[in-house]
């Protein structure tokens, strides 16, 4: 009796592979990451316009604004493009696919797939620090063409924009998913590209800030990003970068803090 | 039997009384398609004059920042090109913007079929984009006032200025919309737009600070020109030879136009 009812209940094969573990983890960022990248081929062209526009094509622009131009100008542009072509992606092309994605529907597919949410994060994060990095290297190839500085680029510049890249990402990411509306995520997208572009001290130095401008800014990540970026770039400008990688560390706190608690919970 | 009685209605609607030609019926429909405009934008409108506004000030406020201390021709510059960007956002980035929603959620045939004429629609659009427009360049000349101290001295010139240089980005924008059937082409055009007018056009900035060959490029496009009308009509002993600017401004507003009627006359 017993073993007949057994036979019933039991479901005809359990999947051998238990989902779980390093191993099935790693499997599924590499199947995650295939799967992402197949749909990067959709946007990268648009990604690249926008991060030539935003790197390369503000390094030639923030130029026009100067009637002459002094070796510091250049410098603080030259090193401050960089950081401008790093912004876009992580605050406005994480959000706005994500947007979409919600748009459309498919975002629950994606969450659906067998594999654990945080895959799905960190494959995100991933990609696009890694799609980030041709267009600042452009930016910064094409400002100090134009300049003609001499820069001094010392190892930390690695760490130092993986950082910012990473950061941008994960607060990207954590806004779009922990706010619901993406209209809202896009204003907010657009509005910080504003303040980042203008009320920013990324090409100019934060004295031309009145002082409570400049607190707000050391308090937002953008003048951290530059300042680290700035002291990978030369020598001498920047000196204290502890407070500015607390900051960039503190965003990205925030944006992983923002995306755990969305994975996280049930609807 | 009853059914048999039943006669279809006639396939040829009935024949109007009203005529739909003359100056009467043309003032008629241009005031029915600014209520519509406006009924249709309302929200849209509203949100965008305070966008316009809000970008305005900062624009302003932001450039000043560029600088330790900012030269006063440049605040001059600024604070008068500012206004032209306010002038044509709407009818040429946000215009065009429009048309190619409108045609991607398959409205644009009915507001077509509209029965107005199509000068009509378009002077009505004309005044809409130019009422939108307004307040923020009010705005923008206050602010510019307050924050670099500057005295604008008001010329009777400002007013064709202001309605040829709103009149010219809102003909190009509307070409644009009807003329290129592809929404994606449209959006990347505009979007190129609005990088070209903050950057790349001597509009925030004299043209001498540009390279030689993009200033003569600028020379054949509307832009820096639209900056020099409106600054001659706010300054005095600023800009000379406006004529030249008046009339590549009109050329360009001509072209805007004939690619109206061209996209608008064709039949599908």
């Amino acid at each position: 009796m017993s073993t007949a009812q057994d036979a019933v209940v039991r479901p005809p094969s359990l999947p051998v592979a238990a989902r779980s573990g390093p191993g099935y983890w790693l499997g599924s960022l590499g199947s995650m990451m295939r799967f992402d990248l197949g749909q990067a081929r959709q946007w990268a062209a648009i990604m690249v316009v926008i991060q030539v526009m935003m790197g390369a094509g503000m390094a030639l622009m923030y130029g026009f604004f100067y009637p002459r131009i002094t070796p510091t100008i250049a410098l603080y542009i030259s090193t401050g493009t960089p950081t401008l072509a790093l912004i876009p992606l992580g605050f406005v092309m994480v959000p706005g696919n994500v947007g979409q994605r919600k748009l459309e529907g498919t975002f629950d597919f994606i969450w659906s797939m067998p594999v654990p949410r945080s895959v799905q994060a960190t494959s995100t994060f991933l990609l696009y620090t890694l799609l980030s990095l041709p267009g600042t290297v452009l930016a910064l190839v094409v400002a100090t063409w134009r300049y003609g500085i001499h820069l001094s680029i010392s190892p930390q510049i690695v760490p130092g924009m993986a950082l910012c890249a990473l950061m941008a990402v994960s607060v990207g990411f954590g806004m779009a998913l922990a706010i619901r509306n993406p209209l809202v995520t896009n204003l907010i997208a657009n509005a910080l590209i504003f303040v980042v572009l203008l009320f920013s001290p990324i090409v100019f130095p934060p004295s031309n800030l009145p002082a409570w401008l400049s607190a707000v800014d050391r308090a937002l990540p953008f003048y951290s990003m530059a300042e680290v970026i700035r002291a990978g770039l030369t020598s001498g400008i920047v000196t204290d970068l502890t407070r500015s990688y607390l900051v960039l560390l503190g965003w990205t706190a925030v944006g992983w803090a923002m995306t755990a608690w969305v994975v996280g919970r049930r609807r | 039997m009853a059914e048999l009685a039943w006669t279809p209605p006639p396939a040829i609607a009935p024949s109007s009384t009203i005529l739909r030609s003359g100056v009467p019926y043309w003032l008629h429909s241009y005031r029915a398609l600014i209520r519509w405009h406006l009924a249709g934008l309302r929200m849209w409108l509203s949100l965008l004059a305070s966008i316009q506004i809000l970008a305005g000030a900062g624009f302003v406020l932001g450039i000043g920042l560029f600088f330790r201390h900012i030269p006063a021709t440049a605040a001059l510059f600024v604070s008068t090109g500012v206004p032209v960007i306010n002038l044509v956002m709407i009818g040429l980035i946000l215009g065009p913007q429009l048309v190619a929603d409108q045609k991607l959620q398959q409205s644009y045939d009915f507001v077509r079929a509209l029965p107005v004429p199509e000068t009509a629609a378009a002077g009505a659009w004309y005044t809409v984009c130019l009422l939108a427009g307004i307040p923020a360049v009010v705005v923008s000349l206050v602010i510019a006032e307050a924050r670099y101290g500057i005295s604008f001295t008001l010329s009777p010139a400002i007013l064709p200025a202001v309605l040829l240089t709103a009149f010219t980005g809102t003909m190009i924008g509307y070409g644009l919309g009807h003329a290129v059937p592809n929404p994606t082409v449209t959006r990347l055009v505009t979007q190129l737009f609005i990088f070209a007018i903050f950057g790349f056009t001597p509009i925030l900035f004299p043209a001498r600070q540009l390279p030689g060959w993009l200033a003569a490029v600028n020379w054949w496009f509307p832009f820096g020109h639209m900056a020099v009308i409106v600054r001659a009509g706010l300054t005095s002993g600023l800009v000379h030879g406006v004529g030249t600017s008046y009339a590549v401004v009109a050329v360009w507003g001509v072209i805007g136009v004939v690619a109206s009627a061209w996209a608008l006359g064709r039949r599908g």
